[in-house]
């Protein structure tokens, strides 16, 4: 083990991956909770996850979490090995959510600087107890299984961190015959190499305690199986012919190969005569012939093929190899950083606006086909590079809305509850800050749902609905802002006990009936601070609880959330939350000397009119008729007192803004394009503006006022 | 940081707006730029002249002749915006133009004057008088400068932003 110095570096990468292989762990078990049982690619997952688990908490010694991940392996290596077909899968999903939380809160604790000190027995005895249950099923084979728990494992020299910057070698080592001790060398070199393995195998595999290894090092050579990221001449460096070495050779071969493992030392082995004993390998003839075929072609000029009269552990390993590549590596990067970035690309663009339309160019006659070409060539690039900033920024709400998948799981499950759980555009990208809030609030809805919303079984059939709930998690952007919704398809709120819990908290205008109450208004009251009591969870059925501070939440990041009902039908909630960081496709249109840009999901049409199909109310408003309908206008000039606005109706543009069902008209001057634009917020310094939810920078480097289409259509109505 | 701190001490950027020499210190000020065109704000307050683009940044500009209840002049080349950081806020003073960089040691600052022909509008963001060799500058705390303190002033001339803004 490491040296004290560098513990904290260790411990931050043992929590930071860790946590990946946990949060990865639980999509796998959830998005397959409703089958029948787990598909083998899961399996081996949740095989490995707990391996390595196991294995990095073994060397940082937080023996708790060692045991429970061990004893979650253990079920799974017996899932894998024997394959039973009579696992109760409900209770196995939940044996593994346990033993993922009890994890999850045991590096809780070593994040906040303490010591992981919760105690893995009581779990440990339940996943036990589950074992020898499923094991009493197939008994006949537990003996064989017993015997390779403890032995597979111990094959992985070294975290799989596999990238794609990493090499794959062969190294075939040749001692000099007088060498003593040669499986000593041999150790001495395999030690040196796995500072820079990510993975390493070698053969024979025992060299250590192993007494023919010597002799089979001396007659056959050594070979080694490498991944690790660096160069052949690297490890030239660190592997030198002398006085032990007589020869060495380093051959880089393809990952795939590589992944085969010893399986191509062994196929080649059995080419070479012995059969290989046993259940060594679980491939089916024709897999094997594909290996042999593939595992011929590429190999080294007669290496590889060698005499064994044990083939070894190396099979397990082979089989654990493919899946790596396919994970992401993520890195963790200061998001200030990244806003340093963003910004300098942003002049990287206007510098780049500045030497592209330099006035001396203009100079005439001047050929500018090559420089053209290059520009045009730059302006790619620095596009590309625009957008690959932007979306590092944007995440996508797959993580966060899974997690919700958890709750719907757990929570139901606990109420006896059945209850499907549906996600809705959960990729839609939100600035990663706007994720962080939204998490709580989010969970606070949907609990409320599952709890509250949802009837019991019995009570929906009585109601002559199916009996599986269902709650929809959906997400969503339009007229710059995320829209995030809890719906449920369950008893939804009652209108009659709200009112009337409000008219006894003197909420409601004495004077006003209650059915001068819109329904959204009624619902409003739900979200009041200290509207939701005890006696009023009996009332109708606890909506409410909480949700003061869901709606507190969400107004900090100014968000809003509305609550729709119908009564027996189910409710829905949903978060209205901006995206401060958020790529929007916007239509730029100009008025006098001014930008604006609207969010083109908003437009519903542009129309060029006449000056007679305007018409002036008493009240001095303005509509517009078109095709039989009066629309309102919002004469964007007027309503914000611009310079040179043209109120000329044969110059201008009317645009068609609809957001839910109401619709207005914009006029202005100019339309002069389509954009990607990012949403900037206006400096806090200058005061709130109606109708303006942002700004943007457009490709010239000036600045257009994005116009709040739902801000809009407030105002005017 | 002690050694910039150590030069910064005492110094101050002047700048002219009118007939009179103000003077910022200097640790507020970020960077002096070349005036540049302004996007209008609508519905803010007259001397807030709109947003620019600074690289990236989005930064609100007030015309501190405005602000100071003085004549509008027309922006000419050389017209500056001094951009200012003022605990945490970041914003641009347009000035006509900005004189140098000097230093003012402690003994030189008076107390501004309470009484005289002073303008009211102008002594309430000066906080000291400065003197360099014969001339007088005005130490403005800039605090005060960005921050409104009478909202229904400014309400009240929003009604001549419109013709104003240019």
């Amino acid at each position: 083990m490491a040296g004290d110095f560098d513990m904290q570096g260790m411990l931050d990468v043992y929590l930071f991956e860790n946590s990946q292989l946990l949060e990865r762990l639980q999509d796998i078990v959830l998005e397959q909770k409703d089958e029948e049982c787990f598909d083998e690619d899961a399996i081996n997952e949740i095989f490995r996850t707990m391996h390595t688990i196991k294995g990095s908490s073994g060397v940082m010694m937080f023996d708790e979490i060692t045991k429970a991940s061990h004893k979650l392996e253990d079920v799974f290596y017996y899932l894998r090995e024997s394959k039973p077909t009579n696992v109760p899968h409900l209770e196995l999903v939940e044996h593994v959510l346990q033993v993922a939380d009890f994890i999850t809160s045991e590096m809780m604790k070593i994040q906040d600087g303490g010591t992981p000190d919760g105690d893995a027995g009581e779990i440990v005895a339940a996943v036990d107890a589950f074992l020898t249950k499923i094991k009493s099923g197939d008994g006949e084979q537990e003996k064989n299984i017993k015997e390779n728990v403890y032995v597979a494992p111990q094959q992985f020299y070294i975290a799989p961190m596999a990238t794609s910057a990493s090499h794959f070698f062969k190294i075939y080592l040749t001692f000099n015959p007088d060498v003593q001790l040669a499986n000593i060398h041999a150790y001495k070199i395999v030690y040196s190499l796995k500072e820079i393995a990510e993975d390493l195998l070698h053969y024979p595999e025992d060299i250590v305690s192993d007494v023919n290894s010597e002799k089979e090092i001396l007659d056959n050579g050594f070979k080694i199986l490498l991944q690790a990221q660096c160069s052949e001449d690297k490890l030239h460096e660190l592997i030198q012919v002398g006085y032990e070495l007589q020869k060495v050779d380093i051959y880089e071969c393809s990952a795939s190969e590589f992944q085969k493992g010893f399986d191509s030392f062994g196929t080649e082995i059995r080419i070479a005569g012995e059969q290989p004993e046993g259940n060594q390998t679980e491939k089916t003839p024709e897999e094997q012939a594909i290996i042999q075929k593939q595992a011929q072609k590429p190999m080294a000029p007669g290496d590889f093929v060698i005499e064994s009269k044990e083939v070894g552990k190396g099979k397990k390993l082979a089989k654990d190899k493919p899946k790596k590549q396919e994970k992401a590596t993520f890195i963790s990067v200061d998001v200030q950083k990244m806003d340093v970035l963003m910004d300098l690309i942003g002049e990287l663009v206007i510098a780049e606006s500045m030497v592209l339309q330099s006035s001396d160019l203009k100079v005439p006659g001047l050929s500018l086909e090559n420089f053209n070409k290059s520009a045009r060539q730059m302006s790619k690039i620095s596009t590309e590079l625009q957008n690959a900033i932007m979306s590092m920024r944007m995440m996508a709400l797959t993580n966060t809305f899974q997690k919700m998948n958890r709750i719907v799981f757990d929570v139901s499950r606990k109420l006896g509850k059945d209850i499907e759980f549906e996600m809705i555009g959960d990729t839609t990208e939100v600035d990663k800050n706007v994720i962080e809030h939204i998490a709580d609030p989010l969970m606070h809805l949907v609990r409320n749902s599952v709890d509250h919303g949802i009837e019991m079984p019995d009570e929906r059939a009585a109601k002559g609905k199916t009996e599986k709930g269902k709650v929809t998690l959906k997400a969503k952007t339009e007229s710059g802002k995320v829209w995030i919704s809890v719906q449920d398809n369950g008893k939804g709120l009652n209108r009659d006990a709200i009112i009337a819990k409000a008219r006894k908290q003197g909420l409601l205008d004495y004077y006003k009936p209650d059915s001068a109450y819109t329904d959204k208004e009624v619902y409003q009251f739900i979200t009041l601070p200290g509207f939701s009591t005890k006696e009023q969870v009996t009332e109708y059925s606890g909506r409410g609880v909480g949700m003061d501070v869901v709606v507190s939440n969400i107004k900090a990041i100014g968000g809003t959330l509305e609550i729709e009902s119908t009564p027996g039908q189910g409710s829905a909630m949903i978060m209205k939350i901006p995206l401060t960081l958020a790529i929007i496709d916007g239509i730029v249109m100009s008025v006098g000397k001014s930008s604006f840009v609207i969010e083109t999901n908003a437009v519903q049409e542009f129309i060029g009119v006449k000056e007679d199909v305007f018409i002036k109310n008493p009240g001095g408003e303005e509509f517009v008729m078109i095709r039989g309908e009066a629309y309102p206008v919002v004469r964007v000039g007027e309503l914000y007192q611009i310079d040179g606005y043209n109120p000329e109706a044969e110059e201008g543009m009317l645009i068609v803004v609809s957001v839910e069902d109401k619709k207005l008209c914009l006029f202005v001057d100019e339309l002069v394009g389509k954009q990607e634009i990012v949403v900037k917020p206006i400096p806090e310094y200058i005061k709130k503006i109606k109708g303006l939810s942002g700004c943007t920078q457009l490709g010239d480097g000036s600045i257009a006022l994005i116009l709040d289409a739902n801000g809009l259509v407030e105002y005017k109505s | 940081m002690s050694v910039q701190a150590e030069t910064q001490q005492d110094t101050y950027v002047t700048f002219y707006s009118g007939n009179e020499c103000f003077a910022l210190e200097i640790k507020y000020v970020n960077e002096i730029i070349v005036y540049q065109e302004i996007t209008q704000i609508p519905e803010s307050e007259d001397y807030i002249k709109g947003l620019i683009n600074l690289r990236g940044k989005i930064i609100p500009v007030m015309d501190v002749r405005i602000r100071f209840k003085q004549e509008p002049k027309e922006y000419t080349d050389r017209t500056c915006i001094v951009i200012v950081n003022v605990k945490g806020t970041v914003a641009g003073l347009i000035v006509d133009k900005v004189a140098e960089v000097v230093k003012i040691t402690q003994e030189d600052i008076l107390d501004p004057p309470t009484l005289g022909n002073e303008d009211k509008t102008q002594s309430r963001y000066v906080y000291g008088i400065g003197k360099v060799g014969d001339s007088v500058k005005l130490l403005l705390d800039p605090d005060k400068l960005l921050k409104d303190e009478d909202l229904s002033v400014a309400e009240q001339t929003n009604e001549e932003n419109a013709e104003e803004g240019e």
